[in-house]
């Protein structure tokens, strides 16, 4: 049934019918509205999950280590800071092989304060063994969050739904929601691999010395790369009952297209309506979503930019002192790759500054204007600033 | 430590997991910090004259358990019924919880247990000690000489009290109000002593002569005869008719000889006996004035029993003081000197000075003098001497060689007149012959010193019966020594009374029964300060499990092989009832 929901309900909504049992989180904007609505529909018995509230980001993460090391289904929301927070233990839980899904309202990371869209803080957990899904919109925010749960409790990894702050978290969009029955079908109770269990004492995640520990790492990686094929396998069933699929990454019209733009998060749809434009002045231009960023689909991504002559990787986030990180990705992707087309990085709309039409069309035919890119990521739309502290 | 495979053939999947048991890492050996159970004194039972354990009494309450609780009040106090009724409760004024919200109605929960050993007829079962040699007089059957010999009687000593009036109780069966206290609750506590062995012989007036025999017969004498003389106020017309003695109109009462009052009562003085007479006169029908030279927050009276007049109408008249009294017409016209405040002593109250010659006169009906009493006899004043004399907090024991001791208690001795005063008397009276029969006079004030609730003066039975509380800790438990996220606000139980206009009505008693869940309730107020009430905070926050419970009575103990000594348990701990200190290697 369609409903009008905010992007942050939408995550809600798919929790409720993931029959969640343990929920725990601390509140931060953007984030709240998702915990707020949970924590209604624990206290109503809506949904009968556990809702443990806790002092901070931190104790809300190893809450839920403790909670799924008990072979029991969990979610958490947070953004920014709070991500930041759960650094030490977002480690933990991939390392433990806990399936916790996690959705992360991307914010900008402060000082200054900035509570608006800006992926860095994702990003910069890019190295913890999660699985990162980005995501343009509400609906995609909902399908992916009751995906997310069949990945984590396959791999036994965990998995983190990303959404922009505010352009999706505070939007309200038609969201499709299936039946409890239909999500039952797909997202079947979870069976834990392991689990505590008091008849059956045992400890988890102890010492592991040289012999066993690199071991460890390489299995998760190996879970990793079976993350790219199980990735499809979901998609296909969810498709079979649900009736949506988005792919790892989403090419349009990149066959014959000279200039790909490469998008994650909202900024798709803005480049989609560009797209449009350029195709109707003539203009062969493609475009590339990437929602699928750990793991990385390098395999996906050069296939579908074989045929370009040039990439335009738009960025809304920053790795100071090398570039956009999604260029980064991608350059890595590519280098290996003979005969790629050269990588145009590009940063825009970091702090939740607009990304307007215009931007995007800016980056086109700054791209289109040169033969080979600079070494550093173009700045798009930076003001003129005083270098003095204090003026603004 | 073993590697598993794969559980299944899903995803790859290698965790560490060890299905040894972790016992073997003695978490213990790390630690630097060693927590202990340790229970330590509550305030309230510091500032309680005759030293209950108060916070103990609350738990017991609040577990329902009330003849337990009745009894843990009886080791210490064997009047729950008076004092329930008539102690001015100091104990509420040093509640912890008054900085939290209001303090605990400790009163009330008194009152309430006493009720009830009396509504199902309670027997309690304290054990004497084994019989002694020794045999004491007690002079006087008001609250010390009864506390004596029952305290006497728990040691173990046989004892008789002698009564010049034909009924025991003294001050209490004479002196307060019935409204205060009905005297079948008197009888009650009474009757409850004499079952336990206490004799009482009324009727018997005790002169020197007696004195002199007595001495032949006994091993020592306490004095216990009160303050039954009024102070005169030495004034012109004080022999007048209408003139009479406060405390003597309210012994009248008591016996049953009640006088009409009409027109206006003055009372002067601003102790309890002005306080009371003023309020019987008001129930008589009279309109009545207090006039006391000092101001209404200087009175010795009980702050809330001045209250209570004020409610029932009866008109304060602060720094004035009578000069004169004369007759005119039937009436008595008395001459009152304004007075004003020259400075405040140390504790507040005023010292006072004739305000220049500013008198006014005022035109009465009956006065009533109550400004304070004395020993009736000379000899039982204290004696000057003090070789062979001890004195103690709330007696003073005269004890020479080849005589009996003489012991001067209650009123005679006690730091402030008050029943709880005059209890704590009687303790430390028997507390103290104990001691200096068995073990002679020097070790008394030591002895005596280990029994101290707390810093003291207030001392305690328990304690010198080596009973359970002797462990405490004597260090008393500050307000920010709790854990308070542990309790809630909760408003103190209003306390049930009779309507002002039904007061005056006659003198049926003021304040009113409470119920068995009205109690808990204001019993589980209490923080318990420095008492484990098994709240489990500790077992439940151990990291290491180390907190076990088992059969002793503090229901638990630390496995020192894993606690690692984080202290997590003495935070947590809401009533302050453990204790963290540095391992001794």
């Amino acid at each position: 049934m369609k409903q009008v929901l905010e992007g942050s309900h939408a995550v809600a909504e798919a929790v409720r019918l993931a029959r969640t049992q343990v929920i725990s989180a601390y509140p931060i904007t953007p984030q709240t509205h998702i915990v707020e609505r949970l924590s209604e529909y624990c206290a109503d018995s809506t949904l009968a999950a556990k809702f443990l509230r806790v002092e901070s980001e931190h104790s809300a993460l190893a809450a839920l280590i403790g909670a799924a090391s008990c072979g029991v289904r969990t979610f958490t929301a947070t953004s920014s800071q709070g991500l930041a927070l759960m650094h030490e233990l977002l480690h933990w839980a991939s390392g433990a092989r806990l399936p916790i899904v996690m959705a992360n309202v991307n914010r900008a990371m402060a000082p200054g304060w900035n509570i608006w869209a800006d992926q860095t803080d994702s990003l910069a957990q890019r190295d913890t063994g999660w699985l990162q899904l980005y995501c343009e919109h509400s609906q995609e925010v909902f399908d992916t969050t009751i995906q997310a749960f069949r990945l984590a409790e396959w791999l036994n990894l965990p998995v983190m739904v990303i959404l922009d702050a505010f352009f999706l978290s505070h939007t309200y969009e038609p969201v499709d929601v299936p039946r409890q029955n239909s999500v039952d079908r797909f997202l079947p109770s979870y069976q834990p691999r392991f689990k505590l269990d008091i008849e059956y004492p045992c400890a988890f995640n102890q010492l592991a010395p040289p012999n066993i520990y690199m071991e460890m790492r390489h299995n998760i990686q190996a879970a990793m790369d079976e993350a790219l094929i199980f990735f499809d396998q979901v998609e296909d069933e969810f498709e079979d009952i649900i009736g949506r699929r988005y792919g790892p990454v989403e090419a349009v019209q990149c066959e014959d297209a000279e200039i790909i733009l490469i998008t994650s998060g909202t900024v798709t749809s803005t480049s989609r309506q560009v797209l449009t434009e350029l195709r109707d002045k003539g203009e062969k231009a493609g475009l590339l979503k990437i929602k699928l960023f750990r793991p990385f689909p390098t395999k996906a991504i050069r296939e579908h930019t074989a045929s370009a002559k040039k990439i335009a990787v738009i960025d809304r986030n920053f790795s100071f002192g090398a570039s956009g990180i999604f260029a980064q990705e991608i350059r890595a992707a590519l280098c290996n790759h003979p005969g790629h087309p050269p990588v145009f990085g590009y940063v825009a709309g970091l702090g939740g500054r607009d990304v307007t039409t215009a931007v995007v069309e800016e980056i086109y035919w700054l791209t289109k204007g040169n033969d080979m890119p600079q070494p550093e990521s173009i700045w798009v739309g930076l003001h003129e600033v005083d270098h003095a502290i204090g003026q603004s | 430590m073993a590697s598993k495979e794969p559980l299944t053939n899903r995803s790859p999947l290698v965790i560490p997991c060890s299905y040894l048991t972790t016992e073997g890492n003695k978490t213990g050996s790390w630690r630097f910090l060693r927590p202990q159970y340790e229970e330590k004194t509550s305030p309230c039972s510091a500032a309680c004259p005759s030293g209950e354990d108060i916070a103990r009494i609350q738990m017991l309450t609040a577990q329902g358990s009330f003849k337990e609780a009745w009894e843990t009040i009886l080791v210490e106090n064997p009047f729950p019924g008076v004092c329930g009724r008539v102690c001015y409760h100091p104990c509420e004024l040093q509640c912890n919880r008054r900085e939290f919200d209001e303090p605990v109605a400790i009163h009330t929960i008194e009152r309430f247990l006493a009720d009830t050993a009396s509504r199902y007829e309670l027997k309690f079962g304290l054990d004497k000690l084994a019989a002694k040699k020794q045999k004491i007089a007690v002079i006087g059957s008001g609250p010390s000489g009864l506390a004596a010999a029952y305290f006497l009687a728990l040691l173990g000593y046989e004892s008789d009290v002698f009564e010049a009036l034909a009924e025991p109780g003294g001050v209490l069966r004479w002196g307060i109000p019935l409204y205060r206290l009905p005297p079948h609750i008197l009888n009650e506590e009474v009757s409850r002593l004499q079952d336990f062995g206490v004799r009482i012989h009324c009727d018997k007036p005790v002169s020197q002569n007696f004195l002199k025999e007595a001495k032949k017969s006994y091993d020592a004498i306490f004095l216990g005869c009160g303050h039954s003389q009024s102070l005169p106020l030495s004034i012109p017309g004080e022999g007048l008719p209408g003139v009479e003695d406060g405390f003597h109109f309210l012994n009248k009462i008591r016996r049953g000889d009640i006088p009409t009052l009409e027109g206006t009562v003055a009372v002067i003085g601003g102790g309890n006996t002005a306080i009371d007479a003023a309020r019987s006169a008001a129930r008589l029908g009279a309109k009545v004035m207090v006039i006391y030279r000092r101001r209404q927050q200087d009175m010795r009276a009980f702050a809330e029993e001045v209250e209570m007049a004020l409610e029932e109408g009866i008109e304060i008249r602060e720094l004035e003081t009578p000069v004169e009294i004369a007759s005119q017409k039937g009436d008595l016209l008395v001459t009152l000197q304004k007075m004003r405040v020259a400075q405040e002593d140390l504790q507040g109250k005023a010292r006072i000075k004739p305000l220049g010659r500013k008198r006014e006169k005022i035109r009465v009906q009956h006065l009533f003098i109550a400004v304070g009493n004395t020993a009736a006899e000379d000899w039982y004043d204290l004696p000057s001497k003090t070789r062979g004399v001890t004195k103690l907090n709330n007696c003073v024991l005269e004890h020479r060689s080849r005589e009996p001791v003489l012991v001067y208690g209650g009123d005679l001795a006690a730091s402030i007149k008050s029943v709880v005063h005059a209890v704590a008397s009687g303790k430390e009276a028997a507390m103290a012959l104990d001691v200096l029969f068995k073990e002679g006079p020097k070790a008394m004030e030591s002895r005596l010193k280990s029994c101290l609730v707390g810093e003291g003066p207030s001392l305690s039975m328990e304690i010198y019966l080596g009973g359970p509380r002797a462990k405490r800790n004597h260090s008393i438990v500050s307000y920010e020594s709790l854990n308070t996220d542990y309790f809630r606000f909760a408003p103190a139980i209003s306390r049930p009374r009779l309507l002002r206009e039904e007061r005056l009505q006659s003198f049926a008693e003021i304040n009113l029964k409470i119920g068995g869940s009205l109690a808990i309730r204001e019993a589980e107020r209490c923080f318990n300060c420095g008492l484990c009430n098994q709240c489990d905070n500790c077992q439940l926050f151990c990291p290491e499990i180390a907190v076990i419970r088992d059969d002793n009575p503090q229901g638990r103990h630390i496995n020192y092989d894993y606690c690692k000594g984080c202290g997590l348990c003495v935070v947590e701990c809401p009533r302050n009832a453990m204790v963290l200190e540095e391992e001794r290697l």
